[in-house]
């Protein structure tokens, strides 16, 4: 199962630094959020486009996690030369995480 | 006796927005206030650059068209706040209040608020770049723009003294709604956890079509109504919280879903929410859908505001230069691969005068990079070149390589080249006490 599959998510960017938040549909599926999506699976999904740190806040009030991800925009909206200066579109990669007790174990983007 | 309420609605969220929609909502009879948000982290440094080559620009760009709005607006009572003033707040009154007389509106009350441009101070002091690594003084004549976040304090000013239409410059985004928020249910802006409530509405209505179905679609999982005709959102507000709606007839859609992602948008921590008016909390925020399109939220918090205000300071970086061309069919990422090593060889000749450059495929690796790769085949990639260049000229020639790509590998087509000023912004952290704010209020 995709991550897709039960949450949705929105990125937004200030400076060098990207967020995304992610939410669940369906409130049951919340621990598995947080059981699934960390910071260190964020980590190995953006690999070398997050230059900095990633940290996890949880939102238990709506079912939601906010990473916060320093150095990840090639050195800022205004600064970097990347095709999506943003980062609009982490919203979407996150979105691909597999989940889920089958989810496979050597696959971790 | 009813509890005192507010209505505000969002007329703008960025310098380039729509204004279909805020004229709709100036018109519909359901708000009292409209709030213009017409700034981005970089609009501003542009808009500077358009004030050093002409010193009557640098204001926002819609205000010969928004002039009837605001004519009829605030002849029924309506009241509107926006940092339209860019980095020219002065050049932004005298055109709405020349346009306003020409057009026979008189008696409109304009506010200016003036203070948030402390480009002097920041070159002839020195402040941290913490983002950059450096400090003011070492890029010195290269800085062309400092401006500070201005809060919801000179706002409130300014419509105590009567003002219609408020004009600033780098006011705050939420601070747009939050001053008339406490202005009209008589919150002290150090009540923080009601400046914290306030902030919340503000953060749901600065961005606009965020909060009625923007940037949300993800079909089949996400799809909401006539995209193509988002409504702006607009807020009850009360002390018992606020009902955020859009107008009957408008695309898109108001709902728990969209106003999380909008709540939880580009902010950090989310107890710790810094805007120059409150250190706002945002982690215990209830969603309540009360309605077809409507939500009641409330429960945000607040402490003290920052002692530190913000300041984006714009940076000269030169040019950027982008060109693209595509390539299709079988073997088209090889060949692409090959029009980059033409490129890279072309572009050494340049090399002086080019700062960075890169290049990428889109359709392959231009938002992800190599390292996620799910996709096995590719039927068709466009190579997109960009640089940063010291001059003009050299970003200029550097683009020319890519239309010249033409006669490169076989079947590149559909080439686009663009050249523009390069002006970064990075972030900057001054007292409070530094910045001081002036209103004025000129009647047409």
């Amino acid at each position: 199962m995709k991550l897709r599959d039960i949450a949705y998510t929105r990125s937004g960017d200030k400076s060098d630094t990207s967020n995304i938040c992610v939410f669940v549909y369906d409130d049951a599926d919340y621990s598995l959020l947080v059981r699934e999506v960390t910071a260190e699976r964020l980590t190995t999904l953006f690999g070398p486009l997050v230059h900095g740190s990633i940290t996890r806040y949880e939102i238990p009030a709506n079912k939601g996690l906010n990473f916060v991800m320093t150095e990840a925009l090639g050195g800022g909206v205004s600064m970097t030369l990347r095709a999506d200066p943003h980062g609009k579109s982490f919203q979407s990669l996150v979105l691909d995480l597999d989940i889920g007790p089958h989810r496979p174990v050597s696959d971790d983007g | 006796m009813a509890a005192p309420t507010v209505t505000i609605g969002c007329g703008s969220a960025y310098a380039n927005d729509r204004l279909a929609p805020a004229f709709d909502l100036a018109r519909s009879g359901r708000v009292r206030y409209l709030g213009f948000d017409c700034l981005a982290e970089r609009t501003l440094a542009l808009a500077q650059i358009r004030k050093m080559s002409d010193p009557s620009k640098g204001h926002d760009e819609r205000i010969a068209e928004l002039v009837p709005l605001v004519a009829e607006f605030t002849a029924g009572g309506g009241r509107i706040v926006g940092n339209f003033g860019a980095a020219n707040p002065p050049a932004a009154v005298n055109q709405f209040v020349s346009v306003l007389r020409a057009g026979g509106r008189s008696g409109v009350r304009v506010a200016m608020i003036e203070g948030d441009d402390i480009l002097e101070t920041v070159r002839c002091e020195d402040f941290a770049l913490p983002e950059l690594g450096t400090s003011t003084s070492t890029l010195a004549d290269r800085i062309v723009s400092a401006h500070a976040y201005i809060g919801a304090e000179p706002i409130v000013a300014a419509l105590a003294e009567g003002a219609d239409l408020v004009v600033g410059g780098r006011l705050a985004d939420p601070s747009l709604f939050v001053a008339p928020i406490c202005y009209e249910l008589g919150w002290d802006v150090t009540d923080w956890s009601r400046v914290g409530q306030a902030t919340l509405v503000g953060h749901l209505l600065e961005c606009g079509v965020h909060s009625t179905g923007g940037n949300f679609e993800d079909p089949p999982h996400r799809v909401i109504p006539d995209p193509w005709n988002l409504g702006f959102p607009f807020a009850e507000v009360s002390d018992d919280g606020a009902v955020v709606t859009k107008l009957p007839g408008t695309g898109g859609a108001v709902d728990v879903r969209t106003a999380r992602t909008q709540i939880y948008y580009e902010i950090g921590d989310p107890s710790c929410y810094l805007t120059p008016d409150v250190t706002a909390d945002f982690s215990h925020v209830e969603i309540t859908e009360t309605g077809p399109n409507a939500v009641r939220v409330r429960g945000a918090g607040g402490r003290k505001r920052p002692e530190l205000l913000k300041v984006l300071v714009g940076i000269d970086h030169g040019f950027k230069g982008i060109g693209e061309i595509s390539y299709g069919g079988p073997g088209c990422l090889d060949r692409a691969r090959r029009a980059e090593e033409i490129l890279r060889h072309r572009l050494a000749a340049l090399e002086s005068d080019i700062i960075d450059a890169r290049i990428d495929f889109q359709g392959w690796n231009s938002l992800f990079g190599d390292s996620y790769r799910p996709a096995k085949e590719v039927t068709e990639v466009r190579l997109r070149l960009a640089v940063q260049a010291r001059t003009r000229e050299a970003a200029a020639a550097a683009v020319y390589e890519v239309e010249y790509l033409y006669f490169g590998p076989a079947g590149g087509g559909g080439v686009v080249t663009n050249v523009v000023p390069h002006i970064a912004v990075t972030p900057a952290f001054v007292p409070r006490e530094r910045v001081s704010t002036n209103v004025e209020v000129v009647v047409t």
